[in-house]
């Protein structure tokens, strides 16, 4: 099965030289050279894209918005590139809706086997068919749907990958490497702060109080548990 | 004649970064400012060009300056192939010179105790306290008891006189002219019935408080209790028996006393009284007791006072020394307080402007890093993308091809991660770096890093207090030091040998040994610098060699975890890395806080 990717990036060599080693991984690929070009081929191309790869640094409309926009009616696997590992960027990137990050300069091998988890997940998805409870929300895996009584609650893939995690052990203290192997299908690379990132928006989506959570709850130094 | 500065600033960086400084023999240390007469701080500015350097030299130069003559501050740029010592005595008056002139008062001094100044200053005034009251305290002494001894004198004289008459009243008798003519029957008759109430009289009177004796018809006459005539001073009686009225001071069962003699004009008959003084001299005692001690608090108040003095005069020095130390040990931020008092404003504005353009300079110097690493990025990226690229096409290359592939993407690799090295390293320089600690099981996360990053070739051996202890750590950091410390070894030594990780009085001790063959002891230190490689394998550089920053990092990531990171002979020989890092980071977690709040001001 072919795999259609977008690549948003405004460096034409760094572009051209994505799209050799991503094609050569037997991909389709797009090449947006700027934020708004994107978004409209996206939205606009007869092409169903199965991932997203943006820049941060892109000129006129930057790559958190760019994020944002395609998120409005997708829940397509978003990475993004960002500067460095360090700095706001990645938070920023993650809260705009991207589903993971990789930084420059990155080995090709890593943001290849990063698509691969993400695209992996998001294709095998269901473990569990019956329906979770938790309170008063309803997760139906087979629909990959969240509903609050009859008002359905849009949730990004990520984003149900983990609250499924969660449910399907509630009670139990999940660690964010558990997590980080689950949801993202990571081995090894990855940042607790993904897994943050994720649970704090799930909270703003599935939470009454996002600040006093009552379902999705911290516990410090060990991970994440989910209570109904 | 203008010397490139460059040229210079390299010399010194040099100095600073092999931190010879402290090494050196100090007769070595040659500062040079520059060719500008005026050795302005701005002009050195761009030769201390390091804030840690330059707290240390601030150090090193006031222990050198104190201890000898070490520190050779030129000016000249112009006659350099002359040792510094002529041409500094060439250039006697020069603004340069100001150390030299301290330098020779250094040498004058050739019994300098190594004293503190404060405590120069306490000794100064301490003993001018004690001088003065010793020399105000001798003289309140003579004359108080001179005039002590005057008043006690004459009063005792006039009351002798006094008693000295009553005798003689009572001697002559009711009738004026009853005088001595009596028979000597009836004159002793008439004694007899008189001097038994003329001893009463002039002996009893407690304010007087003499004790009298009276010579009559060359008999003694006084209360048993009291002085015989052999216990008087033989001088006086000789004078007093020849009609001349005498007082003399003796001693009598080791108490002072006085004797008055007084010829009374009857025929030949005498009064002597004589005084006990010891209450006068227990007052002179006292006297003299209480200005000892008064002495004494003034000595005192003296130093106390010198002391003090000393303490204010110098609290600008102390002021200067503690932001330069602060500054030193990470606190960039720290200034002097600006002050009102004319002599010190300088002073503070030249050590700020100092602080000012140093931290600039270094934080100049930090974003150049970081803005070259930033910018090698992109075609970092791109070249290691179209290596992937050529990878995968590999087995359509001649021979040849395939081999300049490799060295290609060999350096590509080295270059990726030289790269990332400096941005991480950069972000510490830049105190941008922040632990982000969550709770780990220590020994987990050494196995599983160590396991990774060995391919499960080195084997780790837990201590029995450090099985399942858990700490704050931040566990990127910790993964990137083992793999770090495993790549070292892998390099230099043939691999590691074996991991331990125990504990050791409040830190998880972490060592990675190998067979190699060690870091000579005086490589051992520097071995954690940036881009330094020991001496044995100079030369030995290739695609294979490290970015030179791997062991500097693992010394700032420990750091950050407040730990602290050095390198031993194992057992087999080999090299020995040690990483510790405290259990309870926050009992140690004041520094970092005090670093992150920034400004700090040092009164002056």
């Amino acid at each position: 099965m072919v795999t259609n990717l977008l690549i948003v990036e405004d460096d034409e060599s760094i572009r051209t030289s994505m799209r050799l080693s991503l094609e050569d991984e037997g991909n389709e690929i797009s090449e947006a050279d700027s934020g708004e070009k994107a978004v409209d081929i996206f939205n606009n191309a007869n092409i169903s894209f199965d991932l997203v790869i943006i820049d941060i640094m892109l000129p006129g409309m930057n790559g958190f918005d760019c994020c944002k926009e395609i998120r409005k009616h997708s829940s397509v696997p978003i990475i993004i590139v960002t500067a460095r590992a360090d700095t706001n960027d990645v938070v920023t990137g993650l809260e705009a809706g991207a589903d993971d990050y990789i930084t420059k300069p990155f080995e090709p091998k890593e943001l290849s086997a990063r698509i691969r988890a993400l695209l992996r997940r998001s294709r095998t998805s269901e473990g569990t068919s019956s329906t979770l409870l938790i309170g008063d929300i309803e997760i139906l895996p087979d629909a990959g749907e969240v509903k609050r009584g009859n008002e359905e609650i849009h949730l990004t893939r990520t984003e149900f990958l983990l609250l499924c995690e969660l449910a399907s052990n509630p009670g139990k203290v999940l660690s964010r490497e558990h997590l980080l192997e689950k949801v993202w299908s990571y081995d090894y690379f990855g940042d607790g702060r993904l897994v943050d990132v994720h649970v704090r928006r799930l909270r703003t989506k599935i939470e009454r109080d996002p600040a006093n959570p009552d379902h999705v709850l911290t516990v410090r130094g060990l991970g994440y548990k989910l209570v109904v | 004649m203008k010397q490139d500065p460059r040229r210079k600033r390299i010399r010194i960086t040099r100095l600073f970064r092999r931190r010879k400084i402290a090494e050196l023999p100090p007769s070595k240390i040659i500062i040079d400012i520059g060719p500008d007469q005026n050795p302005g701080w701005a002009s050195k500015s761009f030769i201390l060009s390091k804030f840690h350097a330059l707290a240390k030299i601030t150090v090193d130069i006031a222990n050198l300056a104190r201890r000898a003559s070490h520190v050779i501050y030129k000016t000249s740029t112009t006659d350099d192939k002359q040792p510094p010592m002529v041409s500094r005595r060439r250039r006697g008056g020069s603004v340069g010179n100001r150390p030299t002139s301290r330098r020779g008062k250094f040498k004058q001094s050739r019994f300098h105790i190594p004293l503190g100044l404060k405590n120069r200053v306490t000794l100064v005034f301490s003993a001018g306290a004690l001088v003065l009251s010793l020399a105000l305290a001798a003289l309140t002494y003579i004359t108080t008891s001179h005039s002590i001894m005057n008043q006690e004198t004459s009063s005792l004289l006039s009351v002798a006189y006094d008693n000295a008459f009553t005798a003689k009243r009572d001697l002559q008798g009711p009738h004026p002219y009853i005088n001595f003519q009596y028979s000597s029957k009836k004159l002793n008759r008439h004694i007899a019935t008189v001097i038994p109430n003329l001893l009463d009289e002039i002996t009893a009177d407690p304010l007087t408080g003499a004790d009298s004796l009276v010579y009559v018809s060359s008999i003694w006459y006084h209360y048993p209790t009291t002085f015989t005539s052999h216990d008087l001073p033989h001088g006086l009686l000789t004078m007093v028996k020849n009609g001349v009225p005498a007082e003399q001071y003796f001693t009598y069962q080791g108490e002072p006393h006085l004797a008055i003699g007084i010829p009374i004009p009857l025929s030949g008959a005498l009064y002597v009284g004589v005084f006990n003084l010891s209450d006068t001299a227990a007052t002179l005692h006292i006297l003299f007791v209480t200005l000892l001690l008064a002495g004494i608090a003034t000595t005192l108040a003296g130093a106390f006072l010198g002391r003090w003095a000393a303490g204010r005069a110098l609290r600008p020095l102390a002021a200067v020394s503690r932001a330069a130390q602060d500054i030193a040990s990470g606190k960039p931020k720290t200034r002097l307080a600006t002050t009102d008092v004319s002599d010190l404003t300088v002073l503070a504005a030249s050590f700020n402007t100092m602080v000012d353009k140093l931290q600039e300079r270094i934080e100049r110097d930090a974003r150049f890093t970081s803005d070259v690493s930033h910018e090698l990025r992109s075609p970092l990226t791109t070249l290691a993308t179209s290596l992937s690229v050529l990878e995968t096409r590999r087995n359509e290359m001649s021979e040849r091809s395939q081999k300049a592939l490799d060295l290609l993407s060999g350096e590509v690799k080295r270059f990726q991660r030289m790269v990332s090295d400096l941005l991480e390293i950069s972000k510490m320089d830049a105190g941008a770096a922040e632990l982000v600690p969550d709770e780990v099981a220590i020994d987990e996360l050494i196995t599983k890093a160590v396991d990774l990053f060995s391919q499960n070739k080195v084997p780790v051996v837990i201590g029995e207090k450090a099985c399942s202890l858990r700490i704050l750590a931040e566990k990127r950091r910790i993964e990137r030091v083992i793999a770090n410390l495993l790549e070292n070894a892998d390099r230099y030594a043939g691999g590691a040998t074996g991991v331990l990780v125990d504990v050791n009085a409040g830190f998880v001790r972490v060592s990675v040994e190998d067979n190699g063959p060690g870091i000579a002891p005086q490589d051992r230190e520097h071995i954690f610098e940036r881009f330094s490689r020991g001496s044995q394998i100079a030369g030995n550089r290739g695609a294979t060699s490290g970015t030179g920053l791997g062991l500097a990092l693992v010394q700032e990531h420990i750091k950050l975890h407040k730990g602290r990171v050095f390198v031993t002979e194992a057992k087999s020989g080999g090299a020995c890395f040690v990483f510790e890092i405290p259990i309870d980071i926050h009992s140690s977690n004041s520094h970092k806080k005090d670093r992150s709040q920034g400004k700090e001001k040092h009164d002056l």
